[in-house]
């Protein structure tokens, strides 16, 4: 189950990085396609409306960013101010780990249930209902997006769904930070590739062992290996 | 009175060491639960059109043709061209370094990657040849930060979208200052190594250095495409940034070959989770200057600041200060997204152009990138060598204090900024 929500997870937003770049790209493409002058072609191209290109990709990446986010939690990228509790010693560290993992649960759980209200009030319940051929009474219909004319709340969706998503993504590594001590990160991979003079493909610089990221239990920066009070127990 | 409780709220959890991005977050929902009778729905609809705008979508493309060209082969043929320019003179490959980061930056937007792709292979280079370690690491790890300065610019789109400036004045703006640091830098290092006497490469000819041009003018012809698109009117700034990733695919896979088909999906996702994190900074901060907004703090604080008579200099002095010590603790993103609301009217009230409030901005983070204790390229370039932190600050200093000469310099003499587009019509 964990294995199929965390490849649904990578997949959808790989996909929707690509699709919006294409996106984007074909709708340039088209504009200037369209002002060539071949009889057909320009005919056949003038027909088509790209006028939905830029909605769509907005759609797309706050999706990505959404959908994103959450797994940004799963591989460690979120960025903090962790230069004090860095310094502090173990025992300490795990504890303000710990509460900065459950603060994100909490604000992510929030805002989850502040966007699911928002779209139930906003056209999903009426859907819902009519889905179910129930009576609607006087429950919104719901706005639509301007140039696809999608109903909002199927845009805004994204809100609860990705929220409450990370929400569980915070949890869950909370739950693997107490039983192990270890904070999820990418391995330092391009640290090897550099013998072969190549980098590997997810070379992240965001992903060092600096001070915007809490260093985990098992943390070891290079070089300070002697200083007692930084690294922890190696 | 709200304005502190707002800081003092935002400073302690972010203290706490949980992510930027949530302590922003939680801020605002602890005032608005508290202190105010803001309707707290309004805040989950924030969150979505917090980044429902076009220009913000240009800082995914980037980061996505940024990551196509940050493997190996663009890097090493760049370092190739460069010293076949400049490595006859004092300080050899070092100087070519330089000269690599600053092409390096004009593909891509971000300065950890630049030192990442430049140093990974110029590092061990230098090493090889005999050039100390800590002088290499001086070198790569200070004009790495080249890479936020020189567009296309991850940071100056955040500047942008937080405060309505136009991104290709802002692209145009950061062109010479790009170039003049280069130089600045380079002269540290050709002085450096002229005393120490560090090896020369021998010169090569019109015929090599050609070749080597033709060889890295595919990754190059980047810069063309987006500063190019941009100006002519072509594109709009987030259809450049999405055409040079097109591009930066197409270079990468069918021209260099240095990627396959197989690995673009990894390059995809790995783009979406920087993406993804940076945007999600972004729709926090929106939501934070929408509180400071609602409170009217910006505007209190530009009136305070008027009504004590503090001019232009020394309200800039404040600010590089104020920003230098932020660049401790902050990346530089962030920085922009949470002082930029604040600082911006200020600057505006005492006739400071937005374009080169902008470029100020950039340069200050850029110092703050290459020291201790969140000094990205520093960790980065520490991942590199396998030097220690410590041991890399004391490394880097020469270059510092060149940057440090460089950020009075542009603080205080607008032209640099603004003669570009100033020239060009685009301010």
């Amino acid at each position: 189950m964990n294995k199929f929500l965390n490849h649904l997870e990578e997949w959808l937003i790989t996909f929707l990085m690509g699709a919006a770049t294409l996106i984007i790209f074909v709708s340039v493409v088209h504009r200037y396609g369209t002002g060539i002058d071949f009889p057909l072609l320009q005919d056949w191209l003038l027909s088509i409306n790209m006028g939905w290109a830029q909605e769509l990709t907005i759609i797309m990446f706050v999706w990505m960013a959404k959908f994103g986010a959450a797994y940004g939690v799963r591989t460690g990228i979120h960025v903090g101010v962790d230069v004090l509790i860095n310094r502090l010693n173990d025992k300490n560290r795990g504890r303000f780990i710990v509460f900065g993992l459950l603060a994100g649960a909490l604000f992510t759980g929030i805002v989850g249930t502040l966007g699911a209200t928002f779209v139930l009030e906003n056209g999903a319940h009426y859907q819902i209902l009519s889905w179910l051929g129930m009576n609607t009474g006087d429950l919104y219909e719901g706005p639509t997006t301007p140039d696809l004319e999608w109903p909002t709340w199927i845009v805004y969706s994204a809100i609860p769904c990705g929220s409450y998503l990370m929400c569980f993504r915070f949890l869950q590594v909370t739950y693997s930070f107490i039983k192990t001590g270890e904070l999820p990160h990418h391995d330092h991979g391009h640290v090897d590739g550099i013998e072969e003079e190549t980098l590997p493909v997810d070379a992240n610089p965001y992903d060092m062992g600096d001070d915007l990221h809490p260093h985990d239990l098992k943390h070891k920066q290079y070089g300070e290996d002697s200083d007692a009070d930084k690294g922890g127990k190696q | 009175m709200s304005a502190a409780i707002i800081f003092i709220i935002l400073l302690v959890l972010m203290l706490t060491g949980m992510p930027i991005s949530i302590s922003l977050g939680l801020t605002v929902l602890t005032f608005l639960f508290t202190l105010t009778q803001v309707p707290i729905e309004s805040v989950a609809l924030k969150l979505f059109t917090g980044i429902e705008k076009f220009e913000i979508m240009a800082i995914p493309f980037f980061i996505l043709a940024g990551n196509f060209l940050t493997h190996g082969g663009v890097a090493r043929r760049m370092i190739n061209f460069a010293s076949s320019m400049v490595g006859h003179w004092h300080g050899g490959l070092g100087l070519g370094g330089v000269m690599a980061c600053a092409l390096f930056a004009a593909v891509s937007g971000s300065s950890p990657a630049t030192v990442v792709a430049i140093g990974a292979i110029i590092l061990p280079a230098m090493v090889k040849q005999g050039f100390p370690k800590n002088f290499g690491a001086g070198v790569i790890t200070t004009s790495g930060a080249l890479g936020i300065l020189i567009p296309p610019s991850i940071v100056m789109v955040m500047y942008s979208v937080s405060t309505n400036t136009s991104v290709g004045a802002l692209f145009m703006a950061g062109v010479v200052p790009g170039l003049m640091l280069a130089g600045f830098l380079g002269f540290t290092t050709w002085n450096r190594a002229r005393k120490f006497g560090y090896p020369r490469l021998p010169k090569a000819t019109w015929l090599e250095r050609a070749k080597a041009f033709k060889e890295s003018a595919w990754g190059l012809f980047l810069i063309v495409v987006v500063m190019g698109g941009i100006y002519t009117g072509i594109f709009t700034p987030t259809e450049a940034a999405a055409m040079s990733a097109v591009y930066a695919f197409i270079v990468a896979v069918f021209v260099y070959k240095d990627l396959s088909m197989k690995d673009v999906p990894k390059v995809l996702l790995n783009s979406a989770n920087m993406s993804a994190m940076l945007l999600y900074i972004i729709t926090n901060a929106v939501l934070f200057s929408f509180l400071l907004t609602h409170e009217n703090i910006p505007q209190s604080m530009a009136d305070f600041m008027m009504g004590t008579g503090v001019g232009m200099i020394g309200f800039l002095i404040m600010a590089n200060i104020l920003m230098l010590i932020m660049g401790n603790f902050m990346e530089p993103s962030s920085i922009v997204l949470i002082l930029a609301p604040i600082l911006f009217p200020i600057a505006i009230a005492l006739g400071i152009d937005p374009v080169h409030f902008g470029i100020i901005m950039v340069v200050n983070m850029e110092v703050g990138m290459c020291h201790p204790p969140v000094g990205l390229n520093l960790y980065v370039a520490s991942g590199i060598t396998k030097m220690g932190i410590t041991e890399l600050t004391v490394a880097v200093w020469p270059w510092l204090l060149t940057m440090l000469v460089f950020l009075v310099l542009v603080t205080y003499v607008p032209a640099i900024s603004l003669w570009l587009p100033r020239t060009l019509g685009m301010i």
